[in-house]
């Protein structure tokens, strides 16, 4: 007996002594803990309550964009158009299993498609599904690839089931989501266990569970940024893709406002707000999509300061006060209206700073809907409330004409484009993200190196 | 108004004036020793502010000069110190050490001014501090400092770091700075931030307060006004919609560039002073209201002590006009009153010896006169009479033819000399017998018209001239003719009346030897009638005219002195009057006034139908 057992310590301790390769490779199991400065109030992503990265982990999309903004296949293996692109039809992948344990179907996905498309004509044809719009729209395979079109079967009792890696397990609105790993995943377990998401911690407290081992991954601000680098963390940060923006709540009353705007556009220091508040956590814009999406963002502007925002000082004392709205729950928006304040002030717009209620003027931050410029834009102009841009052709010649457009409605004013951190422990390995931000935690997995 | 009236107001107002005068001192007393005591206490509230102002300034120094020594301090020189500094990195310096330092405002800003970073005002980085220069004072001062929320209030103090970084920070003027300082009970402070300079403008929004919020901050605006314009301490009293009255003490906060910056408004409570005040109120009500009382009984007992004999002896001398002689009053008391109405029983006795006196002198006076006239009268009869019979008794001497001769003469004269005796006799037989008027219905003008008718012939001899309807000479004014022409109709016996007027008449023909004028007038009033007889003749005096009607005085040669005296007796008996009046030489008037008695009349034209 003594010795059987002799010979098995040996052999287990051969097995686990060559740490450099217990690095190397994928580990299933473990628990990865997040520390988010979210404070979502529904998993739902029609709501777009949540961050893509986490509802990405439940919730598929029939197709998914690659790094170059194209569509791929996901929950549909191929897709064609007809009527010049007013009807698409998709094929639905096979054997691929909801978390109730349901098989998807055609039926499934028409329903979920039609909930998050009210002016759609979504159609089940046996394993396809046939999607017809009111008029033409060659970008409807990368539209299918936002998350408010994520596949989701919703119960009488409220639960979301989803085709995603993970499954949700506890979730306590805007404090805890547990996930675990979708057993069943179509492609392939992921290596993780359980994954805990602590919502609404701030930056030190981030930094804090982080020291204390008590969670791997943090979320950090942009602002965070420069701080956590300096501190020896390891970082990883996204493009420049979450849009800081004033948008007026109405178009411009008059000839003097609408020179107002213009200069208030022009003066306000987005430099400043980038390098100082932000502690260059973001690129300064004035563009609504992003230069590296769009490639003619640098175009637009962001000088601030001009002789000829000056010279607008004296037509702009006519205006009565402003009002600019910010999320009073983020210290660096205020920091960042404050500032606003400070330049209006300096060409003469009196504003004052609210935090409810209706107002002149929001300070608003937009995650990067689509990696697609058209669909950007688009959905940008959505959800900011603005005309929706028309495209004559899908050049981007037409596509700065439909931003230039925009911009010159007076209605928006770009600052600066943020980019996503996290902080991430050592344990945690093989993080990647994508080039739309999002977390591809199914390939992660935690292994604690022995000191 | 009666003098027991006029003693209780005399009594009611001394009491009055002297209370309020008492109170109206000892108010203004208090009032006085209360503003004294206030001010002493709003000097040492005052004081104890600028006290702690100064300490507060020297905190606020030294965790200035604590923060220019910090290590972040030490890293913003550092960078400050680079070609091209960045100051990203020190965002949120400022108001991590403002936060540990329990500072309000704080500020780092380089020798070029630019703010590195801003605990009040984050996003101010980049922007200039005009405080950041070497001119800036190394004492604590005031000044308004701007904040995302507004201007607020600041003491603030400037340290500087080899001239490279300026560390500008303080604590705000606010409710926590008020709460800090040690008010006496009944005493409050307020802080007005005068942050834009305003001259002459109040907001509400601007006053800090450390208790209550106030009901009607508006009520302020003055003193801080006055503040405002003047920068010199200013005060008023304020009634609060609460009841409480307070007395409100302003004092100029002024910042570097002597600019008012701020108010410190120290209210004291006349809650004191007022309840002290319904006090003294209170009590001189009372003393007052008992004074009154006190007065009224005072008064009462002293009206009865002093004005009862004098109502009496004011009573004893109506009655005693009234006719009644035999009025005593009581001798209540031995003093002035008692004295006096000791001479008013004294009076009224001396006088009714007077009157008797005087009754018993008339009395004799009249008999005198009544012998004299009575001998007068009958000794013109008997000289003819002695004659008479002494010349008979001389012709039965002479022979039977003589005497017979002479006794027939003598005869005639005897009886004749007797007739006149018996008229005499007669005549005062009448007076003495004076009839009774019988009263019947009587035209007063055909009474006249039958006397003058008795008279014509007389009248016509004496060559007076007769006029019923006007009259040229009258003194009085002629009563006024009785131009209805209606009969004047009275109650009165004709026959006396007859007579009265014809007594009237002769009088006038006597009193107009040398002729005149007779004007006879009638005029009825509303329950009377008069008669005026009017002559031209000598006229009388005044003496004349004042006995003109005591029997038996003539001022004639031949007169019995009872014709006036019967005139009289005839009117008094129909219950009227006679009234003379003369001048010498302006002739003489006599009016009788006559009743109507027209019950008499009513009763008599009965009897007559």
């Amino acid at each position: 007996m003594k010795r059987y057992s002799l010979i098995l310590l040996v052999f287990s301790s051969v097995l686990s002594s060559p740490h450099g390769y217990a690095a190397s490779r994928p580990h299933y199991g473990g628990t990865l803990r997040i520390a988010s400065r979210e404070v979502p109030q529904t998993l739902d992503p029609s709501a777009q309550a949540v961050s893509p990265n986490l509802s990405h982990q439940v919730f598929e999309t029939l197709v998914k964009l690659d790094e170059r903004g194209r569509p791929q296949p996901l929950l549909a293996t191929s897709w064609e158009s007809e009527a010049g692109s007013q009807r698409w039809r998709f094929l639905l992948r096979g054997g691929v299993n909801l978390h109730d344990g349901s098989l998807l179907d055609a039926s499934t996905v028409t329903a979920s498609l039609r909930a998050a498309n009210p002016g759609w004509k979504v159609f089940a044809m046996g394993e396809a599904v046939m999607i017809q719009t009111e008029f033409a729209n060659p970008e409807l395979p990368s539209e299918l690839a936002l998350s408010r079109n994520s596949i989701i079967r919703r119960a009488k009792d409220g639960r979301l089931s989803g085709t995603g890696p993970f499954m949700i397990a506890q979730w306590i609105p805007s404090k805890h989501l547990t996930l675990k790993a979708n057993d069943g995943y179509w492609n392939g377990r992921p290596f993780l266990d359980t994954i805990e998401v602590e919502f609404g911690k701030g930056d030190r407290e981030q930094k804090m569970l982080l020291d204390l081992a008590k969670a791997e991954v943090a979320e950090l601000a942009p602002e965070s940024i420069r701080g956590a680098r300096s501190e020896g963390r390891t970082i990883i940060t996204s493009q420049p893709q979450e849009l800081l923006a004033l948008v007026f709540s109405a178009d411009a009353g008059s000839d003097d406002e609408a020179h107002a705007r213009s200069a208030m556009a022009e003066f306000i220091d987005s430099s400043a707000i980038n390098n100082v508040v932000f502690q260059g956590g973001g690129e300064p814009s004035a563009a609504l999509v992003p230069n590296w999406v769009s490639g003619y963002g640098f175009i637009f502007s962001s000088s601030t300061g001009t002789l000829r925002s000056r010279q607008q000082r004296l037509s702009t004392q006519r205006l009565s006060t402003w009002t600019l709205a910010y999320d009073a729950s983020d210290p660096t928006e205020r920091v960042v209206a404050e500032r606003i304040l400070l330049n209006a002030r300096d060409i003469g717009i009196n504003l004052q700073l609210i935090t409810s209620g209706s107002s002149t003027v929001r300070l608003v931050r937009i995650p990067l809907p689509s990696l697609t410029p058209q669909l950007a834009l688009s959905e940008l102009a959505r959800t900011l409330q603005l005309p929706r841009p028309k495209y004559v052709s899908g050049s981007v010649t037409d596509l700065y004409s439909a931003e230039s457009a925009l911009l010159q409605s007076h209605r928006v004013v770009p600052l600066v484009h943020l980019r996503n951190a996290v902080a991430l422990r050592p344990e945690v390995h093989n993080w990647h993200v994508l080039t739309d931000g999002d977390w591809q935690l199914c390939d992660v997995w935690l292994w604690a190196e022995r000191p | 108004m009666s003098f027991r009236r006029r003693l209780l107001l005399l009594f009611s107002f001394t009491v009055f004036v002297s209370v309020a005068v008492v109170t109206w001192i000892v108010s203004d007393m208090t009032r006085h020793a209360f503003d004294r005591a206030n001010d002493q206490r709003t000097a040492a509230l005052v004081a104890q502010f600028h006290r702690e102002f100064a300490r507060r300034g020297e905190e606020v120094s030294a965790k200035i000069q604590a923060v220019a020594s910090t290590p972040q301090a030490m890293r913003m020189l550092v960078a400050a110190s680079r070609p091209a500094p960045d100051y990203s990195t020190f965002l949120d310096d400022a108001q991590v050490i403002a936060e540990a330092q329990h500072l309000d405002f704080l500020e780092f800003a380089d020798d070029r001014g630019v703010i590195i970073s801003s605990a009040q005002w984050p996003a101010k980085f980049g922007y200039k501090e005009p405080l950041a220069s070497s001119n800036t004072p190394s004492y604590p001062f005031l000044k308004v400092e701007e904040t995302p929320g507004g201007a607020a209030l600041g003491l603030l103090a400037v340290r500087t770091t080899d001239r490279k970084i300026f560390v500008i920070g303080g604590i705000r003027l606010d409710k926590t700075f008020l709460s800090s300082l040690e008010l006496p009970s009944g005493m409050r402070a307020m802080l007005y931030e005068n942050l834009d300079g305003g001259m002459g403008t109040f907001s509400s929004d601007r006053l800090i307060t450390t208790g209550d919020h106030l009901e009607n901050p508006q009520q302020l605006a003055g003193v801080i006004q006055s503040v405002q314009r003047t920068a010199i301490d200013s005060a008023t009293a304020i009634h609060w919609n609460s009841g409480d009255d307070e007395t409100v003490n302003a004092s100029p906060l002024t910042g570097e560039n002597h600019q008012v910056l701020g108010i410190l408004l120290v209210a004291s409570s006349r809650r004191a002073y007022s309840d002290l005040r319904t006090q003294i109120r209170s009590a001189a009500l009372l003393s007052a209201s008992a004074g009154l009382l006190l007065a009224v009984i005072l008064s009462s007992w002293v009206a009865a002590r002093i004005t009862r004999p004098v109502e009496e002896l004011a009573r004893g001398a109506h009655e005693l006009a009234a006719g009644n002689w035999q009025t005593q009053v009581i001798v209540r008391s031995n003093d002035e009153i008692g004295e006096l109405a000791e001479s008013f029983n004294r009076m009224t006795r001396d006088l009714l010896n007077q009157r008797e006196r005087l009754v018993q002198a008339e009395r004799v006076a009249a008999w005198r006169e009544l012998a004299r006239r009575l001998a007068h009268e009958l000794k013109n009869p008997l000289f003819p009479l002695q004659l008479t019979v002494e010349n008979l008794l001389r012709a039965r001497e002479q022979g039977k033819a003589q005497f017979d001769e002479t006794f027939r003469e003598s005869a005639g004269t005897l009886l004749s000399e007797i007739q006149n005796l018996k008229t005499i006799i007669a005549r005062f037989s009448d007076f003495s017998k004076m009839p009774q008027p019988h009263f019947q219905p009587v035209e007063l003008e055909q009474v006249v018209e039958e006397a003058l008718k008795l008279h014509q012939a007389q009248l016509a001899k004496a060559k007076i001239e007769v006029r019923r309807d006007s009259s040229p000479v009258s003194v009085p004014p002629p009563l006024p003719l009785n131009e209805s022409q209606r009969p004047i109709l009275i109650a009165a016996d004709p026959d006396l009346l007859h007579r009265a007027l014809s007594n009237l008449i002769v009088n006038a023909i006597d009193a107009m030897p040398e002729g005149g004028a007779l004007t006879l007038r009638t005029h009825q009033e509303t329950d009377s009638a008069r008669i005026q007889v009017s002559d031209t003749g000598q006229g009388l005096s005044t003496a004349e005219c004042g006995r003109l009607f005591t029997p038996y005085y003539t001022s004639k040669p031949h007169g019995t002195g009872l014709g006036l005296a019967i005139v009289q007796s005839i009117v008094s008996d129909h219950g009227g009057r006679i009234s003379v009046s003369s001048q010498p030489g302006q002739g003489t008037t006599f009016i009788i006034e006559l009743p109507a008695n027209r019950d008499k009349l009513s009763t008599a034209q009965r009897t007559h139908v």
